[in-house]
């Protein structure tokens, strides 16, 4: 009997210290796991950094690391050759700011003390403590697309209200590893306002702020003293107050999200005001504050999007008064002026990177190239994906640059980087390769129909709406019965007390427009709100139309798609 | 010629040039106009010479300095830059209707100096104006002060700096509304404005001793006293006892206008405006001994139980009763003729046209504790300065040209149509704003989006 | 009589601001009818020249006669030596009476719930005694059209005189349905509809539009010939526009919306009016070649797109008359409707000049109501609907003294005169505390 439960002890050992060595060591039934972690990348063009001209070598990496890049390299046995005579590599993609992988908080239930002035933090999206890394998931398919885009490692930002938490830097690779590089980079903030609660608006999220701030100072300044002193009250810091502590102190910057040139005036004006490191991100509209960054130093990130193109397109030639005239010479200056952002940037020498919040993975090659096409240098939008990141997340030791020692991040490409042509054949995140299937050039098919979405668009969708009144959300349903759409949709209940739901009704699938209604009651009165919205794969993004009030942007997220699909 | 290219560039939205700490000073000498000072009469056929944004000289065939632009004004008339003491012109976020006191709210925060009715508001001939917290709180944030210098794209350059500080009280109907019926927090009836006013300055007196406490304790050797925790919202009401802020208080009824009153007194408050106060006639003796006077609307009445019994004749009255009164808009759309509405106390109640034009121009000043600098056409103010076509109190009568410190910001012959400072790159169809949506009237905007999503279309109060 | 009536004008001219006309403590001043001899003013009659030192007898309700050396024989004698004689004005687009709180809803009574409902009348609906009246017609606005709001078809709208303690007694003699014509525009800062979707909105609206006015075109068709239909009042009642019996005032104001408007009533052959048209400059030519009548307003307004010229809505009046258009003025006020003159000093400023200003709310209104052989000018044979000012109506300088309405001289008080004259000195006064 005992020496059953040794041997079961022994082999639960063995199994135990085989389990934490690498997972080479293992039998996999599955056949996926790759047969060896040494690769060379040999004879391609490699761009160690931006400004590199380029040269040809060879790349040797093992266990997700550099060994080593040169001309002369002697390679191990075990490395599997990756020919790279006509391919281009450059360093992995660094995401300044992604949400990529990461999960909504699911939202609180109200307390029956709820004070609508006064909430509890957590209700009022006040949450510093919380980590990206509890809410950060590998499996999920932005990770994937970003990845193809060359993205190997992002700072992914916690989502919630005005301060959802700290970030966290994660690699993008093998799905089933642990991604966590390092947590705890930043707090993020925003200008996000509470629904329903204080603070409701941005000049309450600013009082607010000050108020964290101020109370946190003060709370470190009291335990200060209690530790110091006898004979003192004990102090009582908040979960609230011992996260931001390490802000207050200066050890934790702040990852502000300010996409506006008055967004961003109001974050750097708090800054001046109360002192704390800062990083902006989510950058849209900056030229004007352009003087006003470089004087504070600080980093920014900016959007990985351009203003989309429709509206000039549509601007008419023929038949239009000189009035309409002058508008469309206004809308075509304002896109200019959106284009040539970027390359200011540069100009003024200011540190900055990309965001991949709020951005579209397909779009990203075009948004770059219309930055280039309008004054940002090929060094410069390099350096914005590669070392500059780097160097704002203090990780310039670990990536950025193909260099021995490094991360074994690497994109290889069929041409230069920013051509128009080029494509990306691998991404090595982690030492782990990623294959990505070239398309031949062939003419651009002609009017091809969209493929009708019919099947997919049934399951669980996760949905938010901005409203003037803030974030709000909830799940829809959809589910064809008998070739009829229906379902219900999820929606806070207007007398307060948390999510209730209502069946859908009118919903109708034509191409890949949806649209469906629904009813709102309170007090007993009813209000019928219409969504409508076009999909793509499985986001959907459109409006919220309630009478009387308007219509909000809405977007959605097919989060568990019906077996059927 | 530079400051003309100061201009230019400010117009097509390059900001560059103005930084927020220096703001941009104009000269010029405006010639035979008929200057109509205000405060010490009016003068036909005179000059007024500005150097720097300073009115340096009023006189008749004075000649301009090297350098100095001159401006024919034959038969044109010359008045003060026009004061709005109620507006939420340029403001992003008028309303935290979160809560019934929110005193640490700073209007400051949310400017916008893009906004179209600042312009528009320059179109009327007002180059200051009194950017306000709205009325849905009892005691709501604290006010900017704002000088239309259209064309930069940084707020601070349309926040007078040197203005006093100014917080926003409302009482009635508002208040008790949005945060009694709306959410079930005091107050829900008029008796409940008073107890939450009289209940946060003593909470803020109890705040202030505490760190008055501490202050002295902290460097003391052996020191055991921890700071208290930090309320900038309670320091805000504390200030307001000490005489450091001017309260600008929504009100109608006069029943409640007199209990403010009381409750100042009581706490020694002595700079109390009364905003609206369309019953304010019915306390005219009292507004006028005891407080810094009120703004009020020329006409406007009806549209909820509290301004019922009103009477148009409001201003005229007060004024006779030696109160400081003003006319105020509240609205994007009455501020921009604030001189008719002005002119109309002369349909109603007879007033004389000095009394009327002070009402847009000095009353307000003293109001907003700016008198000093602005107001009227003397010496040594500041050369906020509107150009008519036309007896200003005349329905018939046209600004011509607007001035805030000596630079011009208004032409009506010169001015491009389309004023907007910044346009969507992906703007398709321009919005149009029909009356029915009454963009203008702001003072419960942000309300019903303070509401769940889906209540504030329950909310059927809009004004 | 004559003479102490004469001493009276004389201190009342004196005792400038208003005062209530020979009142005892506590007596309330009725309205009265009668003779009344307006003797030696400058008479504006509007269409037949400005007159000097011209008298206007008022007689069983009409103006009996306009000349000099009239005869006083019977008649109350006012002597308007100095003063002003202007035809009553006439604000075409109200809510008046209709509403007496707006915040109030137990109190708002011009919109009443469904999309089609213009049986629904507006002048049942009026309050004769609403305080708003009493306000209102001190100013020298002595009739209006009230109009119901809300749906596509809100109601039926009524010309009422400012004098009267039963709908009927105000009456004026003109009424029409009122429609809101489908809008194509974005609905303002929040509506973030996609261009499609409000393309679509805009053409399912309209085309729901169409579907009721085939509808009622057949119940007309089906009652000429002689059918007996069931009881359907929406119909009965559109039946009467389609037919030509009763005007159509379309509201309608977004520039492609006016556009849409003219191609809609294109050989519908109807009486119709358009009201609102605050883009009417953009298409001015367009609306002057249709030949359809417009009542604009209100002319303080703010412009409808930001990149408009700050003075649009002040200059738009003015643009629309240029091109030709026939041009009446409104407030579209509920409580406010006294600010129609000074309205039409803005629009007389900004480019429609002060003789086609006054048209505009006096003969203009009456001519597009088709009323204009009872108002808007001072002609013997009309009604006797007159002002007599110190000076020019429109500017707020001038002082109103008498307002006579259907040939009643109004009392000049209402509450807000009540209270200037209780409160300038209350007694008592500041009572020490």
């Amino acid at each position: 009997m005992k020496k059953q439960f040794l041997k079961a002890g022994m082999l639960a050992v063995m199994l135990a210290g085989l389990l934490t060595q690498t997972v080479s060591a293992q039998s996999d039934p599955t056949g996926k796991r790759r047969v060896t972690t040494t690769y060379a990348i040999t004879n391609a063009t490699v761009i160690k950094a931006p400004g590199d001209p380029g040269s040809k070598a060879t790349i040797l990496i093992k266990d997700g690391v550099i060994l080593g890049v040169g001309s002369s390299l002697s390679l191990p046995k075990e490395a599997k050759i990756i020919a790279g005579d006509s391919l281009f590599v450059y360093p992995g993609f660094i995401d300044g700011a992604g949400n990529m992988g990461i999960t909504k908080p699911k939202d609180l239930e109200r307390p029956k003390d709820f004070v609508s002035s006064n909430p509890a933090d957590e209700i009022a999206g006040i949450s510093p403590w919380r980590s990206a890394v509890d809410s950060y998931t590998t499996v999920n398919t932005l990770v994937d697309d970003w990845r193809k885009e060359g993205f190997t490692i992002s700072q992914v930002v916690p989502d919630g209200g005005m301060l959802p938490g700290k970030t966290a830097l994660m690699i993008l690779g093998d799905a089933k590893s642990s991604p966590l590089i390092r947590a705890n980079v930043s707090m993020a903030a925003n200008f996000r306002s509470s629904r329903g609660m204080y603070p409701a608006t941005v000049a309450g999220v600013m009082a607010k702020f000050r108020d964290i701030y101020q109370n946190t100072t003060g709370i470190i300044e009291h335990e200060r003293l209690f530790t110091f002193t006898s004979g003192v009250k004990r102090p009582q810091a908040t979960p609230t107050q011992t996260a931001m502590a390490p802000v207050v102190e200066k050890q934790l910057p702040i990852l502000f999200t300010a996409a506006t040139e008055l967004e961003i005036r109001r974050v750097l004006s708090l800054q001046k005001e109360l002192g704390f490191k800062l990083v902006l991100t989510g950058l849209e509209t900056y030229e004007s504050v352009i003087p006003l960054l470089k004087t504070a130093g600080t980093p920014v990130l900016i959007k990985l999007q351009v203003p989309d193109d429709k509206s000039i397109k549509s601007q008419k030639a023929e038949g239009v008064t000189e009035a309409t005239k002058a508008e469309y010479a206004r809308v075509k200056e304002a896109y200019n002026k959106a284009l040539t952002q970027a390359a200011k940037l540069e100009k003024a020498g200011i540190l900055f990177g990309f965001t991949t919040v709020d951005g579209k993975a397909g779009d990203m090659q075009k948004s770059i190239k219309a930055m280039i096409d309008n004054g940002l240098t090929e060094k410069g939008a390099l350096a914005a994906l590669t070392t500059n990141p780097a160097a704002i997340l203090g990780i310039s030791a670990l990536a950025g640059s193909l260099e021995k020692g490094k991360m074994a991040n690497l994109v290889l490409t069929t041409d230069t980087l920013f051509n128009a042509d080029t494509q990306i054949k691998h991404v090595i995140a982690d030492g782990y390769v990623f294959d990505y299937e070239i398309k031949k050039k062939s003419a651009p098919a002609a009017g091809k129909s969209e493929a009708p979405v019919e099947g997919a668009i049934e399951g669980l969708w996760e949905y938010t709406s901005e409203t003037p009144a803030g974030s709000s959300g909830g799940e829809i349903v959809l589910k064809r019965e008998n070739g009829i759409l229906a379902g219900s949709i999820t929606y806070d209940d207007p007398m307060g007390s948390g999510k209730v739901s209502s069946p859908i009704k009118n919903a109708t699938l034509a191409g890949k427009k949806l649209s469906f209604e629904f009813d709102v009651a309170a007090g007993g009165m009813s209000l019928t709100v219409t969504i409508s919205g076009e999909i793509s794969g499985k986001t959907m993004e459109g409006n919220l139309s309630i009478p009387q009030m308007g219509a909000f942007p809405v977007k959605a997220t097919l989060s568990s798609p019906s077996q059927a699909n | 010629m530079k400051k003309l290219n100061f201009l230019l560039a400010a117009f097509f939205g390059l900001g560059l040039s103005i930084t927020h700490a220096q703001v941009q000073k104009g000269s010029i000498l405006i010639k035979n106009a008929t200057v109509l000072t205000v405060t010490k009469g009016n003068l036909e056929a005179s000059d007024v010479l500005v150097q720097n944004g300073i009115i340096t000289q009023i006189g008749k065939n004075l000649t301009a300095p090297a350098g100095v632009i001159s401006l024919d004004a034959t038969g044109k008339y010359l008045m003060p830059g026009i004061i709005d003491a109620h507006s939420h012109v340029g403001l992003d976020v008028v309303n935290e209707g979160s809560a019934p006191i929110t005193s640490e709210i700073r209007m400051k925060d949310v400017v916008n100096p893009t906004e179209i009715g600042i312009y528009r508001a320059l179109a009327g001939g007002v180059t200051v104006s009194h950017a306000m917290h709205g009325s849905a709180n009892v005691v709501g944030g604290q006010n900017a002060t704002l000088k239309h210098r259209w064309g930069t794209l940084d707020p601070g350059d349309v926040i007078m700096q040197e203005a006093p500080r100014t917080i926003k009280f409302a009482l009635g109907e508002n208040p008790t509304r949005v945060h009694g019926r709306g959410n079930g927090i005091q107050p829900r009836s008029r008796m409940g404005v008073e107890a939450v006013i009289r209940n946060g300055f003593n909470e803020a007196i109890q705040y202030k001793k505490g760190w008055e406490t501490y202050q002295l304790a902290k460097n003391q050797k052996g020191n055991t006293t921890p700071p208290p925790a930090y309320s900038e919202r309670l320091q805000t009401l504390a200030d307001i006892l000490d005489g450091k802020i001017i309260v600008h208080c929504h009100s109608y009824r006069a029943d409640e206008i007199y209990m403010l009153i009381n409750v100042a007194k009581d706490f020694n408050i002595k700079k109390l405006v009364f905003q609206h106060t369309n019953e304010g006639f019915k306390v005219a003796p009292e507004i006028a001994k005891y407080t810094m006077g009120a703004s009020v609307f020329a006409d406007w009445w009806a549209y909820k139980m509290e301004v019922y019994y009103s009477t148009a004749y409001n201003a005229a009255i007060l004024q006779k009763n030696g109160a400081i009164t003003s006319i105020n808009s509240d609205s994007a759309e009455l501020i921009r003729h604030l001189y008719h509405e002005a002119a109309k106390t002369q349909r109603y109640g007879g007033l004389t046209d000095e009394e009327a034009l002070a009402m847009i121009t000095i009353n307000p000043a003293k109001q907003l504790g700016i008198e000093d600098k602005v107001g009227s056409i003397e010496l040594g103010k500041q050369a906020d300065l509107v150009l008519f076509e036309g007896h200003p109190l005349s329905s018939y009568a046209i600004p011509q040209m607007t001035f805030v410190d000596g630079v011009k910001y208004f032409d009506k012959a010169a001015d491009k149509n389309d004023q907007r400072l910044q346009v969507s790159a992906t703007e398709m169809v321009e919005p149009i704003f029909l009356r029915a949506n009454d963009e203008a009237h702001r003072c419960m905007q942000d309300v019903d989006n303070y509401f769940e999503a889906f209540q504030g279309a329950f909310l059927k109060e809009k004004h | 009589m004559n003479r102490i009536l004469k001493t009276f004008c004389a201190t009342l001219l004196a005792l400038l601001p208003i005062v209530a006309i020979a009142q005892i403590d506590g007596e309330f001043v009725k309205p009265r009818n009668g003779k009344f001899l307006l003797k030696n003013a400058t008479v504006v009659t509007v269409t037949k020249g400005t007159l000097a030192n011209t008298s206007v007898l008022l007689e069983n309700g009409k103006i009996a006669e306009v000349g000099t050396n009239l005869s006083a024989d019977g008649a109350e004698v006012i002597d308007c030596t100095g003063l002003f004689i202007y035809p009553g004005i006439i604000d075409g687009g109200t809510r008046l009476g209709l509403v007496e709180v707006s915040s109030v809803p137990e109190t708002v009574d011009y919109s009443d719930v469904g999309n089609v409902t213009p049986n629904m009348q507006a002048l049942t609906t009026v309050n004769p005694n609403s305080e708003a009246i009493g306000v209102t017609r001190v100013s020298g606005v002595t009739t209006v059209l009230t109009v119901p709001s809300g749906g596509l078809f809100p109601g039926t709208a009524a010309l009422i005189n400012l004098n009267g303690y039963t709908p009927d007694q105000m009456y004026g003699g003109f009424k029409a349905v009122a429609m809101t014509f489908p809008s194509s525009g974005r609905r303002g800062r929040f509506d973030r509809r996609s261009d499609e979707d409000i393309k679509k909105d805009g053409e399912k609206a309209l085309k729901e539009a169409n579907e009721i006015w085939t509808n009622a075109k057949n119940y007309l068709e089906l009652k000429t010939s002689g059918a007996q239909l069931a009881y359907y009042p929406e119909m009965e009642q559109l039946s009467k526009v389609v037919s030509g019996e009763l005007a159509l005032l379309i509201e309608v104001n977004a520039a492609s919306d006016i556009q849409n408007a003219i191609k809609w009533v294109e050989g519908k052959n109807i009486k119709v009016i358009f009201t609102g048209v605050a883009e009417g400059w953009r298409v001015a030519d367009e609306i002057a070649k249709a030949k359809i009548p417009v009542v604009t307003g209100p002319v303080q307004e703010l412009p409808t797109r930001s990149s408009d010229r700050y003075d649009t809505p002040y200059a738009n009046a003015g643009l629309l008359a240029k091109a030709g258009v026939k041009v009446a003025l409104r407030t579209d006020e509920e409580e406010n409707v006294r600010n129609l003159p000074f309205h039409a000093a803005f629009a007389a400023a900004y480019g429609l000049g002060k003789e086609e200003a006054l048209r505009a709310v006096t003969i203009n209104p009456a001519e597009i109501f088709g009323v204009a052989d009872q108002y808007g000018s001072i002609e013997a044979g009309k009604r006797a609907n007159v002002l007599v000012s110190t000076g020019d109506p429109f500017e707020t300088r001038t002082q109103l003294l008498h307002v006579f309405i259907d040939g009643y001289r109004v009392p000049m008080s209402n509450r807000h005169i009540r209270l200037y004259q209780e409160f300038l000195e209350r007694t008592p006064g500041l009572k020490a505390n």
